[in-house]
């Protein structure tokens, strides 16, 4: 995937992603609508590509207030990742020369893999996670659950432990799927269930449409580096 | 009141260590108060989950979920403000509470209050963590 292609495709995603966002924020009164309605007429300019460099940075600028007046991002993980993507997004428009533009996409492409090797890393040197015990507690008593009778599935140690093992081995191999495009086909298969079974199992949908986001950015990364250099 | 550029740092250097360690879970409760120095007779929990949803419901919620969005920053806001506690999460909760209220049902003052649930062996341990000062529902 060409660099363009990719970048072009990363606004368009994200554009969708902050698009569903801000509309869900609309009915938060007076001081949520100064926020986002903004950010909405400049999703609309990233989404159909008018002065989309400049929507970007206007999208990675207002950023800064929606973060303060939530003191921190609003759903964890999610708008994080949708600030590294509009970041890495406004530097692929305005880093001076083509490698500075290159490095920025690449940092994010790079944070993507970081994404899912560092989350099962971290699980997977702990125990309550390898026994199942750690999945079983989310399922129990976090505040994740969507419904009472999912609380039901911490009572399944066996299918929990296949869960846990599932995730935590997915996460792990991800960084391998970058062998060949094929592999990495699966691969962003394979993550993108995972994101879809966390929106349908906890309510996690904004991880689903930002993750997608910033896949593109991977595709142009396997095909402007891994790929030259496995021959 | 943190800035900023303090707040965008974790984004654009993530740890990416979700769900690490399963802590104990904050549960947001309220109770209405007919006057301001009524104790509390029922405390309520805050937006409880249903006992199962529909497949249309779930796929619907992949596009529009503001409630159950909205109900995982008052999460957050809760762990903040019992890791940190600031005016700010009080405040966040606290509105949130409010609009949900009706002003003109009896009992024009609210309390919430937090309840930490974590793992005892293989019970379950509830205690509470925090209880808010007295608000006043405000008037349509």
């Amino acid at each position: 995937m060409s660099f363009e292609t990719a970048q072009r495709l990363t606004e368009i995603l994200l554009a969708l992603a902050l698009l569903q966002q801000s509309l869900e924020h609309l009915g938060g009164g007076r001081s949520a609508v100064r926020l986002f309605a903004p950010r909405i007429v400049l999703c609309l300019l990233m989404l159909f590509g008018v002065q989309s460099g400049w929507a970007v940075a206007g999208l990675a600028l207002l950023g800064l207030p929606i973060l303060v007046r939530f003191q921190g991002p609003y759903n964890g993980g999610s708008d994080r990742m949708g600030l590294l993507i509009l970041f890495c997004l406004c530097l692929t428009h305005f880093a001076p020369g083509q490698t500075g533009r290159e490095a920025a996409f690449g940092y994010l492409a790079v944070q993507l893999v970081l994404s899912y090797l560092i989350s099962g890393w971290v699980k997977i040197v702990n125990p309550d996670w390898r026994s199942g015990r750690a999945l079983r507690d989310v399922f129990r008593f976090s505040a994740y659950p969507v419904s009472e009778n999912l609380r039901a599935l911490a009572g399944c140690p066996r299918v929990v432990l296949a869960m846990s093992w599932a995730v935590m081995l997915f996460e792990i191999a991800f960084p391998a799927s970058l062998l060949n495009p094929a592999t990495l086909g699966i691969g962003l298969t394979v993550a993108a269930l995972f994101h879809l079974a966390n929106a349908v199992l906890f309510g996690l949908n904004r991880f689903f449409w930002t993750w997608l986001a910033a896949y593109p950015s991977i595709l142009w990364f396997q095909d402007r580096f891994v790929v030259p250099m496995l021959g | 009141m943190r800035s900023g550029l303090a707040l965008l740092a974790p984004a654009l250097i993530p740890s990416w260590r979700f769900f690490d360690t399963i802590a104990a879970s904050p549960r947001i409760e309220f109770a209405r108060l007919p006057s301001a120095d009524a104790p509390v007779a029922m405390w309520q929990e805050f937006r409880p989950r249903p006992r199962c949803l529909t497949l249309g419901t779930i796929l619907g919620r992949l596009f529009w979920n503001p409630v159950w969005n909205e109900t995982l920053f008052m999460t957050s806001c809760a762990e903040r403000l019992l890791d940190t506690p600031t005016p700010h999460s009080v405040e966040e909760i606290a509105t949130r509470i409010a609009a949900t209220l009706d002003p003109a049902l009896p009992g024009p003052f609210f309390r919430f209050r937090l309840i930490l649930v974590s793992r005892d062996g293989e019970a379950l341990r509830r205690e509470v963590a925090y209880v808010s000062p007295l608000r006043r529902i405000p008037a349509a």
